[in-house]
This record gives structure tokens, C-alpha cells and sequence, in this order.
């Protein structure tokens, strides 16, 4: 362990549950086991499709995931058929990653059902992969959850690590065994190359990952973008990224703040101090390429009393003018007309753009129609080029900025 | 007042007019029900100033005894106590007598309630309209006409008039629009109508839920008089009064695109349930957005992912798809709301591009219409 962190090399764990859904539904009634046991939309309806199947179902019965739940059933006619209950499993993953945080605080969820943790810095007893059987066993005992686990030098090579052996498995990558192993795999195996990559990649004659591991970084950038050459990257193995316990935190608000020079009472002095925020909070959502629904103000008045008001609105937002009018809005609600000494504007509960949508209006939709035509080509454009031929200017300053 | 009376009949009436009152009213004799007695009946009324219902309990009726009026008269009692305790009665018949400063005394078998009552007198009159001008409309057709249109009102005040259905009667045909920006719902219908009538008024949304709730599942006709700024259905024991929204109800015909770019023709059922399955993760995301693709050989495909969940892709076989090739997203819940709204197995979707509304109808008929507005992804 001291040596290794004398390296400065880190060792990092991939942990990934088993059939998540199943396992929480088994895990929560034991009779279950050994059983087969799919999730699956309304059970009653005979048109529902398998939204998750346990090792059971899978294996002896080769069901899978998306599988049209009568298909499931004519494969094994015993099949327990269970309704999603989402509440469930939210409650079982914040579970499991308030064990997993016991071993580590250097803990990142990636989503409900996989975590990375960075134990370089574990003084513990024991060897990582001692960590990793306590780890995997104690999950199963305590929750009944049974996971996959991988141990690498980083968050790419554990991520295909604990891909390699399921269920209840633990591999080590080592990034020496990178060529041996995970070299000869198809290209599509490779974690963050999805249908769409694969295809573009197939049609300069990359099918595998040592394919990639070897291909021209101009050829990758003429396909892809930065994106190439950071795939490229991690196919020799490398990935710098490093194990962010706040990777989600820091998603879920952008927000700036002003102590004002003065105790201010004039109401036009105090909007355009809020229009300064708008515009910084707009320009910090932008860089993250987040969007919000919910605007929250802070008051702070000059005897240090400090309220904060919040409103969400239905359609997601991020633009300066679009802050501002939001965030005015709060402030002539609920300024009590004192002097205020600091203004605050939050974006709150951020969420990917990508992920954003807005919903047309009747009586407005004539002007998203109008830029329809544009929207098509810069798809197309980025559909033959790459995501990073075209983007909205404001986008690409701030890449600029940051670089 | 003074009266004998079944008490199935007198608890069906309750419920009704109760559903017209309000427990949170700023005219506290609202929060009861009034009660008249005369030689022909006994007549129930219940309001929230916005909407009125008033039943009637006819002394007898198809050679059966209802009720016994020995002494004619009207009282006020509180809503929620006296529908609570009609309904817990022991007996078959109830009487009701009402005594000094009157508290009024209900009694069914052995049980004996007496209960502090208000003065009919001041009681809000009820809107007074001329029925000159009816037309009709049988009460399933009525009901139906609700359930197609009603489910788009606006539930946001931001738009007041929204929250209504925009009832047009021209030419003696009805047609009833309603939509909250997002959706629009329109179902035309023939009237019965003696005169050239002709309105355009806008009836609260909640109103006509209350009214498709106490109306049965008859073809008897439903009798309708619309007032500048009242409207009265009428059944044979039933008077159900609403307010009508002041306002201009926004021009919505030339909004709802004439031709289309794509047309697709799907079974209703199967189509519905793709819909339902797809967005059964997609409800649990962030919102409730599914998209649909055509690809090749009348095959659509209908697709959502939740980025923390997980996602779905599921083709369907269309009965045809013509014209240009197309992927739109929009709301689940629209989509599935409409598809419930139509009648018929077969539904023809036109669509003019993706940040354009598209329209649903029913194969074989144009009596109606839903709309739809799609999503834009960024």
C-alpha cells in the first residue's frame, strides 16, 4: 500500500451491482431466491418487456433485458414477474453507497446501481483485493446485493474490469495486462464508445480496441473530435480522471453571491446588482452545459438577516435575461424594503442540457418552428463530423476561456 | 316544515347537490344545503356561488310513494353533517321536522338527531333564467363530449379563460374546444334546436367534470340554456347551474395545421401500449418525454432514456406510414391522454415537422380532434 502510494499510483474500485432491480426485489423477499425473477412493466398486461432479470433468468433461461415479457414467459413458464418499485430501489442504492462510503470517503456514484471509490490512500489492513472480497461479502450479507467489482489504476480500466466477471466477481487490470486483455475485444466493448461510435469508428477500419489503441490521432479527430483522442487514450489504457466524491454535488447548484459595498435601499441599484449575478450564474451554467427549472434568491438585509425564496417554473432555463426576470421576480415578492447588505442567485437542482426538454406552445411554437431548419442541419453536420464541428458560439468562447 | 321521506332517494339527492358545495367558502350559508318542502316534493340545493345544483324528490312518482309532505316549509342544514348522517341511517324512511329557532330534528328507526339549522330565507337566490332558447343533447352523448375534451383545460390560472371549454354552437352543430397551450382537445356534435341558435361562451372545466359526475348513463335528453353569463343543464329532477368564464376565447381553428408532411396509421391499442411502455421509465426521470422515429417499411420505432434509470427502445408495425421520414419527442402523458380521449381502433397521426403540432383522428371520422405540441431536445 505505502508503496504504491509513494508511486503516486492510485488504486481505484470499480463497484457494480448485479441486476440491480432483481437483486433489491430478492433481497428484500428471500423466497424469491433461487428463483427466476424479472422486473418488468405492469406483470398483468401480456405486451410488458424485462426491464431487469436476475443471473437465474439469464443464464438457465437466456432472458435479457428489454426482452417482451411474453417471450419471457414461453422461455420459463415458472417466471416471477415483478412491477417495478422504484422507491425500493433508491432506497437500497443510498444503502449501498453509505457502506461502500465506510471503506472510503473518496467515494463517486455514477449512477443507482455503480460507484467508483479510490482506496490509494486506505491505511486498512490487507492488500486491495482483501478490500474487495470484504467489500463484495459484506454487501451481500448485510444487503443482500450482490456486485461485481474491479481493481485498476483508474476509473477506466475498473470500470472494464468489474464488466469482466459477473455475477460476484472480482478482476484486476493492470494497466500491463491492458494489450493482452483488452486489446482483441471489438471496439464496441470499450466503456463510452456507444452504436453510434462504433459505426463511425468500423468505417475507418477500427474494429478492435487495440485498433484503436494504434490509430492516427487525426484520423480520430477528423471522426470524432477531442472525443477520439481521448478514447484513443484510454484504449492504451491511461485515464486521468480522477474519483470525485462531489462529481454529483457539484451538479446540483450554481449560484453566486455579492456583498454589496453599502447598505442599499434603492430599488434600481439593487436590480442591476442582480443582473450582474443573472449574467455570472447564466455564464457558470453555460461552461457546465447545465440548465435549471428552480431560481433561488438570497437577502441578506443589514442587521444580518438573511432569507432565501425559491420558485420553480416548468420550462428549464439558462440564460442571463431568463435569470433575471425569474430572479427579479423573487426579489419584488419578498424584499420587505430594507437595506440590503448581500444578493445571492442560485440555479437550483441543475441537470445536463442534454437531458433538458421544453415543451411547445400553442400560441408560440411558430418560433422554435423557424429555427427548425437550422437545428436539422447542425445535427446533420455533427451526425457526418462529429459532435465538436458545430456548437453555439456562446459554448465554444467559454472552452476557449478555459483552456 | 315537516315530511316523511325514502331515504335512498334523499341520500342520492344529497349527494349530488353536495357536490356543488364548497368547504372552504367565504359566504358561510354556502357550507349548507337548503331544503324546500312543498305539496309536490322536496327540493335540495347546494352552491359555491360558481356552481349550483339543485335536485328535486317528487312526492311520488310511478305510482310509488316517495315522500310525505304534513307540513310545507324550508330549512338550511349544514352540508357535511346532514349527508353524513342520512347516509349512516338505520332505517328506510327518514323524517325530518323542523321545530323552534330552527333546529331541526331527523329521525330514522330509534335514532334521533337534532341539528342547529339556518334560515332558508337567507339563502343566495339561485340565477334566474328565461328558457326561451334550449337546445338538447342526450345525456351519453353529453357525457361523452366531456370526457373528450374536458382532460386539456388549463389547470394554471396564468390564463384564466384556459381553464375553461370553449362551447360554439352554430348551424346546429356543437362544437366544444378546450386546451392548455400544450394540447388541445375538439369534439363537434349535431343538436337538437328548435331556433338558428347561435353562442360561443366558455364553460369552467370543473363545472362540466362535476356535471358528467352526477349525470346517469341514459340517452334521455339533457335540455341546455346558455345565458351571457350563465349556463343551465336540466335533467328531468336535476337543475345544474355554472358560471361561465368572462373573456374572449383565443381563435384556435387557424392553429390546427391544414396538411401535413407525414402521415402515419397506427393501431389505437397497440400504439398506446408502446407508448405506456416506454414511458414507464421515462415518468420516473426528470419528465415524461418519449420519441418517435420513423424508419423503413411502415416500422416505428418509440424510444426514452433516463440517463440515472435506463432506457427503452421498442418498434411497432404501423398500418402505413407516408410521406417525409420524421423523429419527434413529446410528453407520454399527452400522447396517452389523447389516444384514450378517441374512439376508433384506428388512428391516422399527421404531423407537420418536429417542432410543429401534429393532430390526431380517428380513421373514419372527423367529429374529433386531438392536438398535440412536441418537445424540443437540445
Amino acid at each position: 500500500m505505502e508503496s504504491i502510494k509513494a508511486n503516486k499510483r492510485r488504486v481505484i474500485l470499480h463497484v457494480d451491482c448485479n441486476s440491480f432491480f432483481a437483486s433489491c426485489e430478492i433481497a428484500r423477499n428471500p423466497a424469491l431466491k433461487g428463483q427466476a425473477v424479472v422486473v418488468a412493466g405492469d406483470p398483468k398486461e401480456r405486451r410488458g418487456i424485462v426491464l431487469a432479470a436476475n443471473y437465474i433468468a439469464k443464464q438457465r433461461f437466456g432472458i435479457y433485458t428489454t426482452m417482451p415479457l411474453w417471450e419471457a414467459k414461453k422461455k420459463c413458464p415458472q417466471l416471477v414477474v415483478l412491477q417495478p418499485n422504484f422507491d425500493l430501489y433508491r432506497k437500497t442504492s443510498k444503502e449501498v453507497f453509505q457502506f461502500l462510503s465506510s471503506f472510503s470517503s473518496i467515494l463517486e456514484p455514477a449512477s443507482i446501481d455503480e460507484g467508483y471509490l479510490d482506496i490509494t490512500d486506505c491505511h486498512e489492513p490487507g492488500s486491495p483485493l482483501e478490500m474487495a472480497e470484504q467489500i463484495q461479502k459484506g454487501l451481500l450479507r448485510s444487503l443482500g446485493i450482490p456486485v461485481s467489482i474491479g481493481i485498476a489504476p483508474n476509473k477506466f480500466l475498473a470500470k472494464m474490469a468489474s464488466e469482466m466477471k459477473k455475477p460476484l466477481g472480482i478482476t484486476v487490470l493492470r494497466k500491463r495486462d491492458v494489450p493482452a486483455i483488452l486489446w482483441p475485444l471489438p471496439v464496441k466493448a470499450m466503456h463510452g464508445v456507444g452504436d453510434k461510435t462504433a459505426k463511425k469508428l468500423n468505417q475507418i477500419g477500427i474494429f478492435t480496441i487495440g485498433d484503436l489503441a494504434k490509430a492516427e490521432n487525426l484520423l480520430l479527430e477528423q471522426v470524432l473530435g477531442v472525443n477520439g483522442i481521448r478514447l484513443k487514450e484510454r484504449a492504451n489504457g491511461m485515464d486521468e480522471r480522477t474519483v470525485d466524491p462531489e462529481a454529483k454535488e457539484k451538479w446540483k447548484s450554481v449560484g453566486n453571491s455579492t456583498t454589496l459595498s453599502r447598505n442599499v435601499m434603492e430599488e434600481r441599484i439593487l436590480l442591476e446588482v442582480l443582473r450582474d449575478l443573472a449574467q455570472s450564474v447564466s455564464e457558470r451554467m453555460k461552461q457546465k452545459r447545465v440548465v435549471s427549472c428552480t431560481v433561488q434568491i438570497m437577502i441578506r438585509y443589514s442587521d444580518f438577516q438573511t432569507i432565501t425564496r425559491s420558485k420553480t417554473w416548468d420550462d428549464p432555463f439558462q440564460e442571463p435575461e431568463e435569470i433575471f426576470q425569474y430572479a427579479s421576480y423573487l426579489f419584488k415578492r419578498h424584499w420587505n424594503g430594507n437595506p440590503v447588505r448581500l444578493l445571492g442567485i442560485t440555479a437550483l437542482d441543475v441537470f445536463d442540457k442534454k437531458e433538458a426538454v421544453k415543451q411547445l406552445d400553442l400560441f408560440h411554437f411558430e418560433e422554435e418552428a423557424k429555427k427548425e431548419v437550422l437545428w436539422n442541419t447542425v445535427k446533420r453536420l455533427q451526425g457526418k463530423f462529429g459532435d465538436g464541428i458545430i456548437q453555439p458560439s456562446s459554448e465554444l468562447l467559454h472552452k476557449k476561456r478555459k483552456r | 316544515m315537516r315530511l316523511t321521506i325514502q331515504r335512498d332517494h334523499l341520500v342520492r339527492s344529497v349527494q349530488d347537490v353536495m357536490k356543488a358545495v364548497s368547504s372552504r367558502t367565504t359566504i358561510p350559508i354556502l357550507s349548507g344545503i337548503k331544503i324546500v318542502a312543498n305539496d309536490q316534493g322536496v327540493t335540495l340545493t347546494g352552491s359555491d356561488s360558481d356552481i349550483s345544483i339543485e335536485s328535486f324528490i317528487p312526492v311520488e312518482e310511478d305510482e310509488k310513494i316517495i315522500a310525505e309532505v304534513s307540513q310545507p316549509g324550508s330549512i338550511v342544514l349544514q352540508a357535511r353533517f346532514f349527508a353524513e348522517i342520512v347516509k349512516k341511517l338505520p332505517q328506510d324512511t327518514v323524517e325530518i321536522e323542523v321545530g323552534n329557532q330552527f333546529v331541526t330534528v331527523i329521525r330514522s328507526g330509534k335514532a334521533e338527531f337534532s341539528l342547529n339549522g339556518l334560515d332558508a330565507e337567507e339563502y343566495p337566490r339561485l340565477p334566474q333564467i328565461k328558457e326561451e332558447h334550449v337546445f338538447k343533447l342526450p345525456t351519453d352523448l353529453l357525457k361523452t363530449l366531456i370526457r373528450q375534451t374536458v382532460f386539456a383545460v388549463s389547470t394554471s390560472e396564468t390564463r384564466p379563460i384556459l381553464t375553461g371549454v370553449n362551447w360554439k354552437l352554430e348551424n346546429g352543430e356543437l362544437i366544444c374546444i378546450a386546451t392548455d397551450s400544450h394540447r388541445l382537445a375538439l369534439r363537434k356534435a349535431k343538436v337538437e334546436t328548435d331556433h338558428h341558435l347561435s353562442y360561443n361562451v366558455v364553460i369552467p372545466g370543473k363545472s362540466l367534470n362535476e356535471l358528467s359526475k352526477i349525470l346517469d348513463d341514459s340517452n334521455e335528453s339533457v335540455e341546455i340554456v346558455i345565458t351571457e353569463n350563465q349556463v343551465l343543464f336540466k335533467t328531468k329532477h336535476l337543475l345544474f347551474f355554472s358560471r361561465l368564464l368572462d373573456g374572449n376565447y383565443p381563435d384556435t381553428s387557424r392553429l390546427i395545421p391544414a396538411d401535413s408532411q407525414t402521415d402515419v396509421i397506427v393501431n389505437s391499442k397497440e400504439f398506446f401500449q408502446a407508448i405506456d411502455r416506454a414511458s414507464l421509465l421515462a415518468r420516473e426521470g426528470r419528465n415524461n418525454v418519449v420519441k418517435l422515429t420513423t424508419l423503413q417499411d411502415g416500422i416505428i420505432e418509440i424510444s426514452s432514456i433516463s440517463p440515472e434509470i435506463g432506457k427503452v427502445t421498442e418498434e411497432i408495425q404501423s398500418e402505413s406510414i407516408t410521406g417525409e421520414e420524421l423523429k419527434i419527442s413529446f410528453s407520454a402523458k399527452y400522447m396517452m391522454d389523447a389516444l384514450k380521449a378517441l374512439e376508433g381502433t384506428e388512428i391516422k397521426i399527421s404531423f407537420t415537422g418536429a417542432m410543429r403540432p401534429f393532430i390526431l383522428r380517428p380513421l373514419h371520422s372527423d367529429s374529433m380532434l386531438q392536438l398535440i405540441l412536441p418537445v424540443r431536445t437540445y
